[in-house]
């Protein structure tokens, strides 16, 4: 469904990535790792055309995402949660979940997600920047379900959370993955990944180094310890 | 004596908020273009300018308050496909090529329309008593029209999914992106309004004020001023320091003169910029 060859782009004159390719099946929950500053950040910003990209492909559904504007990958089922969570702390977080609909959103998905997310239906009138980080998260995350992704991309979502939030966040990942939508997930949190992801991919310097099954990298603890630096 | 500075502190308080409005499209643009739009006061200049020529041309000054404004959108955003969006994020650049459409819309407006000063006169004649002075009805009307503008335009950011976008692209336009917004286009829509309020500003000062090709030069700093004392970004506060400059220099000119009244203001400035360098209202709407 999502299809990545040879990715490369740069920042300033700084390459970045140096020829990315991934791949990501319907349904599919995909991790992305790799330690910091290895480009996993920039390889989603550069898929969705947030980050110019100089060489390589990018196609979604069969379609080819070449010459398409940035702002036009959200209707094509794209959904993008950011590292940070990209949160606008002075709109409501009404505001913010309804952001990226034309109008108001249906009433079935709204009365849906407020009901499994009771804390922000509470605080729906209230400034989103008087949210705590793992409800920002949450708000982040269902602003992306409300328009109907069949693909979500999520950067380090447990990143900087409470750890008793963590699992709530593992677990709303994991219901998304079992709706058949599809997840590439950036993770630092190793375990968070292999237990969400099918498939893993291993990211070193700007290129995808490593391939495997969570199993498969169980298997193999040395690579692990090569490529992300920690102990299984 | 105190009748004359009352009477100044109100026409400061006129001017402030006719100032206000066009200095909130200044500001509107700089926080969500990061440009510094030296050719603002000149778009005001253009909007005295098409009010005074619209109303001769139809004999309505209504018509020219309502069809400037919408005019002033339009070349908004001509100005902004043309001149702004090739030079998007490259704030120093923006200076050099504002200060080129400054000196261009000056000229165009020398050479069509002449250079001779010109007054308008006042769609509503008369004067009301007010506090024990007789004030001009117009320059009544004219704060009004002004408030009621500015009044507007918080409703149309706070409640309405344009604004909303607006909003959002200002503060993080990648996400923004993300989300779906067509972010080029809020955009040349911002750059667009702040123009239209700058002529629309224009429109409603026409009466009181001189005009002619140069008036835009004189309103430009005291804009500027605003933005840097309400805190770059502030909206609500530039409107604040619009209004609280005015009625400054207002009562100061009444016991010396605008010289000295405008040392004044540019003292306030310094000492925001020294003291609180996020503006006389930091913190309040941060
Ligand atoms: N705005 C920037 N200016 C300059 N260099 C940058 C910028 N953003 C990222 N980089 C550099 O680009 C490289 C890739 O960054 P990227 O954010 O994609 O890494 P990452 O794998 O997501 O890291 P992290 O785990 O810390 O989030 C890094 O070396 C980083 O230093
Ligand atoms: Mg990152």
């Amino acid at each position: 469904m999502l299809s990545v060859a040879g990715l490369t782009a740069d920042i300033g004159r700084i390459p970045v990535l140096k020829g990315v390719s991934i791949s990501v099946a319907p349904g599919e929950t995909v991790a992305l790792l790799g330690r910091n500053g290895v480009g996993k950040t920039s390889t989603l910003r550069a898929v969705l055309g947030l980050l110019r990209r100089t060489g390589g492909s990018v196609s979604y559904q069969g379609q080819d995402l070449g010459g398409l504007a940035p702002h036009r990958l959200a209707a094509l089922g794209l959904g993008y949660v950011p590292q940070g969570r990209g949160i606008f702390p002075l709109l409501t977080v009404e505001d913010n979940l309804c952001l990226g609909l034309k109008g108001k959103p249906p009433a079935d998905l709204f009365a849906e997600l407020y009901e499994r997310f009771p804390r922000l239906a509470e605080r729906r009138r209230q400034a989103a920047g008087t949210l705590s980080g793992g409800e920002q998260q949450i708000l982040a995350i269902a602003r992306c379900l409300i328009m109907r992704p069949s693909l979500i991309m999520l950067d380090e979502p447990t990143e900087g959370i409470m750890p008793k939030l963590v699992s709530q966040i593992r677990t709303e990942i994991a219901a998304i993955a079992k709706r058949g939508i599809a997840v590439l997930i950036v993770e630092q949190n190793l375990r968070t990944a292999l237990r969400l992801a099918d498939r893993v991919y291993l990211m070193e310097r700007g290129q995808v180094v490593h391939e495997a099954t969570p199993a498969a990298l169980r298997e193999t603890p040395d690579t692990v310890h090569r490529y992300l630096g920690v102990a299984l | 004596m105190s009748d004359v500075v009352l009477a100044l502190a109100i026409n400061g308080l006129v001017w402030g908020l006719i100032i206000a409005l066009i200095a909130l499209g200044l500001s509107i643009i700089f926080g969500l273009l990061d440009i510094i739009n030296v050719a603002h006061g000149d778009l005001f200049m253009v909007g005295t300018v098409g009010g005074l020529a619209v109303t001769v041309a139809t004999g309505s000054f209504w018509l020219a308050l309502v069809l400037v404004p919408v005019l002033g959108f339009v070349l908004g955003l001509v100005l902004e496909r043309v001149v702004i969006r090739p030079t998007i994020r490259q704030a120093a650049l923006t200076i050099v090529t504002t200060f080129g459409l400054s000196m261009m819309l000056q000229e165009a407006v020398r050479a069509t329309y002449g250079a001779q000063p010109r007054r308008m006169a006042p769609p509503i004649e008369g004067t009301v008593p007010l506090f024990g002075i007789d004030y001009d009805v117009y320059r009544i009307a004219a704060a009004l029209f002004a408030a009621l503008a500015l009044a507007g335009f918080f409703l149309f950011l706070q409640r309405t999914k344009l604004g909303t976008w607006i909003r959002a692209v200002r503060h993080d336009p990648e996400t923004a992106t993300a989300l779906g917004i067509p972010v080029a286009r809020i955009c040349g829509i911002t750059f667009a309004l702040g123009t239209a309020m700058a002529a629309l500003g224009g429109v409603i000062a026409a009466p009181i004020t001189t005009v002619e090709f140069r008036t835009g030069v004189d309103i430009l700093p005291f804009c500027f001023m605003a933005v840097v004392i309400g805190g770059l970004g502030n909206l609500q506060g530039t409107v604040a320091a619009a209004v609280l400059l005015a009625v400054m220099e207002g009562v100061v000119t009444s016991v010396s003169d605008p010289t000295v009244a405008r040392i004044v203001s540019l003292a306030v400035m310094s000492g925001v910029l020294l003291f609180r360098p996020h503006g006389l209202f930091a913190g309040a709407t941060r």
